[in-house]
């Protein structure tokens, strides 16, 4: 597979091997200046914004009074925080001194913290507020190298007085003062820096092992942006939110990455709980978000259309109607007759029109969903309100994406063609490869898994794939997650489990029959959805564990399954199930950060239900400890049901 | 502000609070201006006396909406105050010796409109004052006694024997004079009143989204809450009372141009009562609920009379009894409307227009 064909876009930068991010930065402060906004954050009701020039003086005076605190080049920073203005001054601050960003995940625990700040060999410790800093104090005699921590929000922080703490003001403050002494410093340092410097110490979520760092440069993050709007431009006038982990390479990918190439506006949200309402008044031109956002979106419609008066559902079922059909129109690639492009406005002005209003998706130019897999129905869904939703192929090792749709050429069941300057082929044993000039550095500290990883430059996924007869990638499963099925056929049980997950009522599903006589299904209900439709028919329960067991829970998750293995072959088809009692966390290591299943974990961890689906038995007794993030642990007992699903 | 589309938002606050947002709603703005321009085109000259009506009632309610809706002061004597503003103008009209300059521009009667709002206020402020002291039922009884103080014993025994003219004052034709403009009939009249709704409308919506408003929504939430937080009750409730007074006033004062003469029987206790249920019916706390209410309410009026005195040829009996059938109407229309939509009219439209904007959903 060769790179595709898109040239030049306008306005398109020239990336050379001295151009860096913090360059770009100093570039549109000066051009942009006060007219155009940098980024805004909602806070007390309006969206506050902050111009280029704002922005740059921040990031300044917080990269020179790192500096005074001792920061230097090749120095490493981590940060750890909900998105906020703050947390992106602080990772540019870094990189302009020369340093490194590393970021963590929000919620990540104590032992992550742990692991990653002592394994990066951190220096400072950017926290957001009392809870980052709490994590931090508790580390900080186990991490040698951490010399500063640095923290933002003050509420309850007054009584915190450690000195390694300082605040993110008098860090400015510190900023201010050196830059009174050596004015041109801030420049010179910034002008120090190459494109082959690394800029990003990035943690990959790992499904199996501990976190890997991915050594990524400005180069390998500025080709990667350049190469993605060389498909689909960006416009400095285009909003983008950014509302998901800064410590996904998706969220550096358009907020850095292509962000600051154009210098289109970044939106913060006012709380994590309050985003998706922040997201719809904004409503972006370019969203990228994993499949399980749009979920969430598709179950919310789902069950809104259920309790909808029925003028409201006989008018969305006759919209939706109009829109699949032409969704399959375009994905046949067929041209569509005019009467269909006429029932199609008006279907958009009476129905689509209010939905993507409702999900914030009015003015969404391109929406990428990556990272995992996304079922084929919710694929549909977004085309048939009108939504151009893509896939996108990528790793953090290759500075985020590789493979994308292009608009005129979208199939649900391929993740599209490489970007440009991409190459991508499939090795014999069907393992997907990669190499473009965004191909990271390595692992740091890791060089056993780095030339595993990367050999002559070709980046080694780890994913089963092959490439259709359009050209188009398809990714199969991670190779190690492939199933072997009774037949000896493969299977892909994230293909099955995205395909459940259409089911408003189904949160999380974990397909097991690798090497088994037949397959079998964990299901973990949606409790919001489940419980409403409960309590809307008069069954009584207390907990989630107790929801989940009810029969008539279970008569109403096996309809979903049936509806899926009609379109499964004879072996593929699911033929029992259970209700976990709990849904899967990432907090007990069930799922990683990024919400994907860890199946050896899960594996390990529930091997009694397992053997259980595999038996005779329909009733499996259930002793099990549950441990909260404060560290209590709760016994569990329990009787699940194992349910078969008639075939 | 209410529900906004997606990819509006704001930066600050002045846009935050702007009236005209979207462009929807700019377009329902310029339309709603033009059918009140193209109205006197549009329908029967009939109709424009009920659409002055209406005006009035809406002018009269607005007052009573800011006291009750807004303040939380529950009145019912306003008829009083809009009874010391037509009487003000009036006088001011007929009694004042103009110079010949100003009855030529013909300002004396926006002067003695203005004036009539000034002495309604504070007519209105003398009576308000027992607000600093008392409070729900017994404000009430205050509030009546401003009616029957001003209307039976001040306004009927002395104020109407001024001049020796008998029961009422009549104004002259031409002597209401808005500038070069006569206002001599009906379509004029009503575009005076249309102008004039437009324009108070803009002055209580700018009010009640400034600090004077919250603070007088603050009042009637929760008035100790209120005076904890700093809002200086007893003047916001006077300030309340004088620009419900003011509105009164410019609404008595425009009465007397659609009615040519003041009469005491046009501000009796019986309209305090109904600009109440009025509010009542529209909605209250909200200036779209006074403006709905008034609608309902004289258009229900002109309903029944319209039935009503085509069947007098055949029952005589009725002809007597249309204004005790009126009474009654609106009396079981209050009942009605309290039973089934204590929330008004208001209520209604903002659920119609949900019905709209939450659209193919329920919520």
């Amino acid at each position: 597979m060769s790179p595709a064909d898109e040239r030049h876009y306008p306005g398109e930068i020239e990336i050379t091997h001295d151009l860096t991010l913090p360059k770009l930065l100093l570039k549109n402060a000066k051009k942009f200046k006060e007219q155009r906004v940098a980024m805004r954050e909602k806070e007390f009701g309006v969206w506050i914004p902050y111009t280029w020039r704002e922005y740059l003086e921040n990031v300044k005076f917080l990269s020179l009074g790192m500096v005074s605190l001792g920061l230097e080049r090749g120095n490493k920073v981590v940060m750890i925080g909900d998105n906020r203005p703050e947390g992106l001054w602080a990772e540019m601050a870094a990189m302009c001194a020369g340093g490194i960003g590393v970021w963590l995940f929000q919620d990540c625990l104590m032992d992550e913290v742990q692991y990653i700040v002592d394994h990066s060999d951190s220096k400072f410790y950017f926290a957001e507020g009392q809870e980052e800093v709490d994590k931090a104090l508790a580390i900080k005699d186990k991490c040698s190298k951490l010399t500063r921590i640095i923290w933002d929000d003050p509420k309850g922080m007054r009584n915190y007085d450690d000195p390694i703490l300082i605040s993110f003001k008098e860090v400015q403050e510190l900023g201010r003062k050196l830059d009174r002494e050596k004015p041109d410093l801030f420049e010179d340092l910034v002008n120090q820096g190459k494109a082959d410097d690394i800029c990003l110490l990035f943690y990959t979520s790992g499904t199996t092992a501990l976190p890997k760092g991915a050594l990524l440069t400005h180069y390998n993050m500025l080709t990667m942006g350049q190469n993605l709007m060389r498909v689909d431009p960006c416009y400095e006038t285009d909003d983008f939110v950014s509302y998901l982990p800064f410590a996904w390479i998706g969220e550096q990918m358009m907020s850095i990455s292509c962000g600051l190439q154009v210098g289109f506006t970044i939106n913060f949200p006012e709380e994590p709980e309050t985003s998706q309402e922040n997201v719809r008044e904004i409503g972006p031109h370019v969203m990228f978000a994993p499949p399980r956002l749009y979920e969430q979106m598709t179950r919310t419609v789902q069950v809104k259309y259920l309790d909808a008066a029925w003028l409201k559902r006989k008018a969305y079922e006759l919209a939706m109607k109009i829109g699949y059909h032409i969704a399959d129109f375009k994905f046949e690639k067929k041209p569509i007759p005019w009467y269909w492009n006429l029932l199609e406005y008006l279907a958009y002005l009476w129905c689509h029109k209010k939905l993507r209003d409702h999900l914030g998706l009015s003015r969404v130019r391109n929406a990428y969903t990556g990272g995992a897999a996304m079922g084929p129905d919710h694929f549909r869904f977004f085309h048939a309100i009108g939504v151009n939703l893509k896939q996108i192929y990528g790793q953090t090792e290759i500075a985020g994406i590789s493979v994308v749709h292009r608009n005129d050429d979208i199939k649900f069941d391929t993740v599209g063609k490489p970007i440009p300057e991409t190459e991508v082929r499939i090795t014999e044993q069907g393992e997907i490869i990669s190499k473009s000039p965004s191909v990271f550095q390595g692992y740091y500290k890791m060089d056993e898994e780095t030339a595993k990883t990367l050999k002559d430059g070709w980046l080694h996924s780890g994913d089963t794939g092959f490439i259709d007869g359009d050209g188009h990638l398809v990714v199969f499963d991670r190779t190690k997650d492939i199933m072997i099925l009774s037949d000896d056929s493969k299977s892909s049980p994230q293909f099955l489990e995205a395909r459940l997950k259409f089911s408003p009522f189904l949160k999380d599903a974990w397909v097991i029959g690798d090497h088994k006589p037949y397959v079998t299904a964990v299901i973990c209900i949606d409790y919001n959805t489940v419980g409403k439709w409960a309590e809307d028919r008069g069954i009584a329960y207390t907990s989630y564990p107790e929801l989940s067991q009810i029969s008539e829970v279970y008569e109403l998750v096996q309809k979903p399954i049936m509806q899926v293995n009609k379109t499964l072959p004879g072996p593929a088809k699911i033929r029992k199930f259970v209700n976990l009692y709990k849904e899967l966390d990432a907090d007990d290591d069930e799922l990683t950060r990024t919400r994907k299943i860890r199946r050896s974990f899960v594996e390990e961890r529930y091997k009694d239900i397992i053997n259980a689906l595999y038996s005779n038995s329909d009733i499996m007794h259930m002793d099990t400890s549950i441990t909260y993030e404060d560290g209590r642990v709760v016994k569990i007992r329990t009787d699940l049901r194992v349910s078969e699903v008639p075939v | 502000m209410g529900y906004l589309p997606c990819g509006i938002y704001h930066e600050y606050y002045k846009q935050d609070h702007a009236w005209w947002q979207t462009r929807f709603v700019y377009v329902k703005m310029v339309l709603l201006v033009l059918v009140l321009i193209l109205f006197p085109y549009l329908v029967s000259p009939m109709w424009l006396s009920v659409a002055y009506t209406i005006s009035y009632y809406i002018l009269a309610c607005m007052g009573v909406q800011l006291l009750i809706g807004y303040c939380g002061q529950i009145t019912l004597g306003h008829a009083a105050f809009v009874a010391v503003g037509a009487y003000t103008s009036a006088m001011m009209v007929l009694f004042i010796p103009w110079p010949k300059l100003i009855v030529d521009w013909g300002l004396a009667y926006p002067i003695s409109m203005i004036a009539a709002g000034i002495a309604a206020g504070m007519w209105s402020v003398l009576f308000g004052l027992p607000s600093a002291r008392v409070k729900g039922f017994y404000l009430i009884m205050t509030t009546m006694a401003a009616q029957w103080i001003t209307v039976p014993f001040i306004i009927t025994q002395y104020v109407s024997r001024i001049g020796g003219r008998g029961h009422y004052f009549s104004l002259p034709p031409g002597t209401v004079k808005l500038g070069p403009w006569v206002i001599d009939s009906d379509v004029k009249v009503y575009y005076l009143s249309a102008a004039l709704v437009v324009l108070l409308t803009l002055v209580m919506a700018n009010l009640l989204r400034s600090k004077v408003g919250r603070a007088w929504i603050a009042i009637r939430d929760n008035d100790i809450a209120a005076e904890t937080l700093g809002v200086n009750i007893v003047w916001y409730k006077l300030v309340a009372f004088f620009v419900a007074g003011f509105f009164a006033g410019i609404a008595g004062s425009f009465y007397v141009t659609a009615l040519y003469f003041v009469s005491p029987e046009h501000y009796e206790w019986f309209f305090s009562l109904m600009w109440v249920g009025v509010i009542l019916i529209g909605g209250v706390g909200s200036l779209h609920g006074t403006i709905f209410g008034s609608m309902f309410v004289v258009l229900v009026f002109k309903f029944l009379e319209m039935t009503i005195i085509p069947m007098t040829d055949m029952f005589p009996w009725f002809a007597m009894k249309l204004i005790y059938i009126k009474e009654s109407a609106f009396g079981l229309a209050v009942v009605l409307f309290l039973l089934y939509e204590p929330n008004g009219l208001s209520y209604r439209y903002w659920q119609l227009k949900n019905y709209f904007n939450l659209w193919p959903f329920s919520y």
